[in-house]
């Protein structure tokens, strides 16, 4: 009987404590220095020792290198805008209801997305060159927006499906079209979600620009492989060109995140 | 009597292991008929290929042959990965600062293929014109000399041919076997192609390179071509790779 009732006076309460879940950390909160700012700075600082520390081979090789770096920029930019165009049409096409508009964007998709983009790049340039005469930008402009459009179209089509299907229920209740449901309600709210994986493949997009040295296009991959094979200076070239990638793409990145800043300013959470 | 056979085949081994040498590992990249390319057999050919073997049989030493890509040949060597580099690697001031090479084993020149319907005769009159070369070979670098003259390089000297047969550039420049090769016997070039000039710019031999104080390897390569060269076998490879 004692026993009993000792025992039970041991039984504490339980107590649950609820905290505040998972440890998301919350907009705006970047910690002591974010990982884009140690980068950029390990970077400019690192370019900016060789060239000031190691003069003799390093000024020689950079300047050897803009028209190279001039070619990468102009052939990322036009095949992102290309690539996004081609994107947004195949991601539309892909949740079409046409189901003949649905089957060419799928097998786009599927054909795309199986041959590597180096493939890709021999077949437009060599292969289909013996019957289009175009010329080596364009070929590679076409070749990189072709299969990244591919990528992008599965984006987009990841967005809008992202979007609850009560906002197109009730735009469609206040009398929008297919269209201006599309237009003013869906997309504007998928951007936001689809601007992320979007910048990556712009960063991707950036980087694989280097493959379209093999098509005797004189990017910043090509010029510095002429430089270090006259010069055998190896070590210094690409780590030379493998520093201006990485700075041109970390503007990119924060190029990108400017972007997604703008777009969620009004969002409050 | 068990023990006597072993003792022997254990002594014949060490004997002809000896005998038959040391092997050396060459680089390639095999991309430059006649001189060196892939056969019918997927095997590593041509007149480099067949010279260096026979090299070997006279000098004693075993050739191994290793396709490399050209664009990064040179660095490999630095590195290690092989012995020495049989690719048709002309010898100049440059690279000779860079490694050691062998005696010339083949005399060069640059000649310039254009598209069969052209009248140029000389590269001077390219100027404004884009032309095609491999990757820092000589022939790239004698496009680069001649002021005025876009110059475009491929990875592989058959992209550049293949370029030039699609109208995309006006000339490919490599070394005249290789030119022959493509303008006056590839069945899908010689009605496309042909060979418009030699480029006077002096004469330029092949040699095998090897890394800076590889005296070992460079006596046995140097012996091997002198015996070639001693015998005529050169001359019959000549005639059967190259047909003169």
């Amino acid at each position: 009987m004692n026993e009993d009732k000792k025992r039970s006076q041991d039984i504490k309460p339980v107590v649950i404590e609820v905290g505040d879940g998972a440890a998301i950390p919350s907009r705006g909160d970047r910690g002591l220095v974010s990982a884009w700012k140690l980068s950029f700075f390990f970077a400019v600082a690192t370019l900016a020792y060789l060239l000031i520390f190691r003069p003799t081979p390093y000024v020689r090789l950079i300047k050897f290198l803009p028209d190279g770096i001039l070619v990468t920029f102009q052939v990322t930019i036009f095949s992102i805008l290309l690539a996004i165009v081609i994107g947004l049409l195949t991601g539309l096409g892909r949740i079409s209801r046409n189901k003949v508009i649905n089957l060419v964007a799928s097998t786009y998709v599927e054909i795309v997305r199986g041959v590597p983009l180096l493939v890709q790049l021999f077949y437009i340039y060599y292969a289909l060159g013996q019957f289009v005469k175009v010329p080596d930008m364009v070929a590679a402009v076409v070749a990189m927006s072709f299969c990244y459009g591919a990528y992008m179209g599965e984006v987009f089509r990841a967005g809008i499906l992202s979007i609850s299907h009560g906002q197109t229920e009730a735009a469609r209740s206040l009398g929008f079209n297919r269209w201006q449901t599309m237009y003013y309600v869906i997309l504007p709210q998928a951007w936001r979600t689809i601007l992320p994986p979007v910048g990556n493949e712009f960063i991707a997009l950036l980087k694989d620009t280097s493959l379209v040295s093999i098509l005797a296009v004189s990017d910043l991959l090509r010029r510095g492989r002429e430089f270090a094979s006259e010069s055998f200076l190896y070590f210094e070239t690409y780590t030379l060109v493998a520093l201006i990638y990485l700075i041109i793409t970390l503007i990119l990145s924060k190029l990108v995140s400017i972007m997604e800043e703008r777009l969620s300013r009004h969002v409050t959470r | 009597m068990f023990k006597r056979t072993l003792l022997t085949v254990m002594a014949l081994v060490l004997l002809t292991g000896t005998a038959l040498a040391k092997d050396i590992v060459f680089a390639t990249d095999a991309t430059w008929p006649p001189m060196e390319f892939v056969g019918p057999d997927k095997e590593i050919t041509g007149f480099a290929v067949d010279y260096m073997k026979a090299a070997g049989k006279e000098a004693g030493f075993t050739p191994v042959f290793k396709a490399v890509a050209w664009d990064g040949i040179f660095a490999g060597l630095d590195a290690g990965n092989y012995d020495a580099i049989c690719s048709s690697v002309s010898i100049t001031d440059e690279r000779k600062n860079a490694m050691d090479f062998s005696t010339p084993y083949f005399k060069v020149r640059q000649a310039l293929v254009v598209p069969k319907d052209s009248t140029v005769k000389k590269i001077e009159e390219m100027k404004g014109k884009t032309l095609g070369a491999q990757i820092s070979t000589t022939g790239h670098f004698a496009i680069k000399k001649v002021e005025g003259i876009k110059d475009k390089s491929y990875d592989e000297v058959g992209l550049a041919f293949e370029d030039l047969f699609n109208g995309r550039i006006d000339g490919v420049v490599c070394d005249d076997p290789v030119a022959a090769q493509y303008a006056l016997q590839n069945d899908k070039y010689k009605n496309a192609l042909k060979i418009a000039t030699i480029i006077e710019a002096g004469d330029e031999f092949y040699g095998i390179a090897m890394k800076k104080g590889n005296k070992e390897v460079l006596d046995l390569v140097n012996k091997g071509i002198k015996a070639v060269q001693d015998k005529g076998i050169d001359k019959e490879l000549q005639k059967k790779w190259i047909g003169q």
